[in-house]
């Protein structure tokens, strides 16, 4: 192809969606309505997903030490805990810590520090937070056979609830993305498939004096792609924009609830270029290609 | 050059079949000038259609062979090529209504590859052969039937066809600027391009037939029924139990 005649192809493409910019716009806005409402599905799901995260992050497992232990024996422990897998931090408490914190709790009822001041009842133990709730069993396991570990408290039934729960809501929204991107792409190929039947005349006399297949399908596949892309930036910049506001005024006003969960939504920086990477690849595959296709049946003349 | 053998068209419509052409053999030369004449319904647009490949042949049964190439053997992707050997000019004119009379034009040359630099030079001058090179910025719906027709002949001229095939060229021109066109027809035949003419103006066809010996074709009812070039032809049509030709009163 000679360059001159790319450069008309393409213009032509450009041409067509402003000569035909009813269709443009009816298409364009149809895509960018499914890709909001596929944006708004997606952010719902990873935030959802990212507080049920942070529940389960407030669990930890509590391993307590036996009776006697001593300081040497004390910090082999805390060093196998500190190299075992899936674990994210560990807090020691001292038998004088715990019965300090129970003592704080019942100050108005007695005097826990002197009642116990020589026969400290309580155990040493050790708050260990996981790098993932899913590997609280694993854990519990293998701090369970660790030498001088009297005993492992977890709450593997709490624990197991959020992971269903983490579960049915990622399968959830992403299963409503799918969908939602499923409805989008018949809706956006029955529009462009109207379009083009609109000119499939056009594109018979355009045949007839020699022009081949890929002639006449290039400024169509501009026209899709342009619109597709078009529309890929819109709704990326307002379901961005949109996003980055709820972020502030979510952070803004915080309640008891927002508190419970974090108070803080998905960051913007985190979630941004999932966004407009999936809407400009979805604008540009679902558009070039559904061009490409609806265009075929006309073209056999 | 042209050549038919034994070749058949049948129409499925949705209710029963309609054969359009019957047993259409013959050979149209390079550099001739033939016209092709006949009662509607006869069977002559078909027979372009057949040479562009806009309609195919019955399968099976004889061939189309245009440049050495058997049209009934082309593959899909060789056609686009075929084509643009051709100049057509269609009953219906087939002009895009979205694109200027001058993009209309040049549109032809663009798929042929042709540069720019020649587009620019070409398309004025084609207009001015057919009268319309003030109108070139306008749609083809902001003209006449005439002037869509001669839009429609200068796109058939513009990238230099081997072959120019018009289906009533001028059927909605009056007579003087009819006869400028074929006047051009038979300009361009001169430099050795082939021009193959339907029209049911017999008045038109007498005239300039006897006036430049060209060779004239009459279709009846999917038949050759005469064939200028040939006198066997219509011999063996009436033997076969044709109906004659009416008015073949010119001479050659
Ligand atoms: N697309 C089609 N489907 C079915 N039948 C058709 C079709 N096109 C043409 N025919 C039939 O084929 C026969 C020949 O048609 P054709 O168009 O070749 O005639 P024509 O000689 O060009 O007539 P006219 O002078 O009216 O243009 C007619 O009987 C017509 O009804
Ligand atoms: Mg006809």
């Amino acid at each position: 192809m000679r360059f001159s005649s790319f450069i008309y192809l393409v213009g032509q493409g450009l041409h067509n969606m402003r000569a035909n910019r009813l269709m443009t716009f009816a298409s364009m806005g149809v895509l960018t309505v499914c890709m909001l409402l596929i944006g708004t599905a997606f952010l719902l799901g990873v935030n959802i997903d990212y507080m049920v995260d942070y529940l389960g992050d407030q669990n930890f497992v509590v391993a307590y030490l036996e009776q006697g232990t001593t300081e040497e024996e004390r910090a082999q422990v805390e060093a196998s805990l500190g190299g075992m897998a899936g674990v994210g931090g560990i807090t020691y408490n001292s038998p004088e810590d715990v019965l300090q914190e129970y003592s704080g709790m019942l100050s108005q009822y007695t005097n826990l520090e002197s009642v116990f001041a020589n026969d400290n009842p309580f155990l040493a133990n050790y708050e260990v937070t996981l790098t993932d709730v899913g590997q609280m069993e694993a854990v519990v396991a293998q701090l369970g056979a660790l030498p001088h570990i009297l005993r492992v408290n977890a709450p593997l039934a709490v624990q197991q609830l959020f992971l269903s729960l983490q579960k049915v809501i990622t399968y959830g929204s992403y299963g409503l993305v799918a969908v939602l991107g499923l409805v989008s792409m018949v809706v956006i190929n029955n529009t462009i498939r109207i379009t083009v039947f609109a000119r499939r005349r056009e594109i018979g006399i355009m045949k007839l004096v020699g022009a081949t297949n890929g002639f006449i399908r290039f400024p169509f596949f501009v026209e899709g792609t342009a619109s597709g892309l078009l529309s890929a930036v819109l709704a990326s910049g307002i379901v961005c924009g949109g996003y980055y506001y709820l972020c502030q005024w979510y952070a803004e006003h915080p309640t008891n609830l927002t508190e419970m969960f974090g108070g803080e939504l998905v960051p913007l920086s985190q979630v941004w270029y999932l966004i407009v990477g999936t809407f400009v690849v979805f604008g540009f595959v679902l558009c070039g290609i559904g061009t490409a296709t609806s265009i075929r049946k006309h073209l056999n003349v | 050059m042209i050549e038919f053998q034994h070749v058949y068209k049948t129409y499925e419509t949705h209710s029963d079949e309609n054969v359009a052409l019957e047993d259409i053999s013959l050979k149209i030369n390079e550099g001739e000038f033939v016209f092709v004449r006949g009662h509607s319904g006869a069977g002559k647009s078909t027979f372009l259609k057949l040479m562009l490949m806009e309609e195919r042949p019955d399968k099976g049964r004889g061939r189309i062979i245009i440049n050495g190439q058997d049209l009934t053997k082309l593959r899909r992707g060789k056609i686009p090529y075929m084509r643009r050997k051709l100049g057509v000019v269609f009953q219906d004119f087939r002009l895009i209504p979205t694109m200027t009379v001058y993009e209309n034009v040049a549109f032809a040359m663009r798929v042929t590859n042709i540069s720019n630099k020649v587009i620019r030079n070409r398309v004025p001058y084609v207009l001015s052969l057919v009268g319309l090179e003030d109108k070139m910025d306008r749609l083809p719906d902001e003209l006449s039937g005439g002037e869509q027709q001669r839009v429609a002949v200068a796109r058939a001229l513009a990238h230099g066809p081997k072959v120019i095939i018009a289906d009533e060229p001028t059927g909605n021109i009056d007579p003087e600027l009819s006869m400028d066109i074929m006047q051009l027809f038979e300009a361009i035949n001169k430099v050795h391009i082939t021009v193959v003419v339907v029209t049911h103006e017999h008045e038109l066809v007498n005239n300039l037939a006897a006036r430049y010996h060209n060779r004239v074709i009459t279709l009846s009812h999917g038949h050759i029924a005469d064939d200028t070039a040939n006198p066997e032809v219509a011999r063996r049509y009436l033997a076969n139990g044709g109906q004659p030709v009416p008015e073949l009163s010119y001479s050659v």
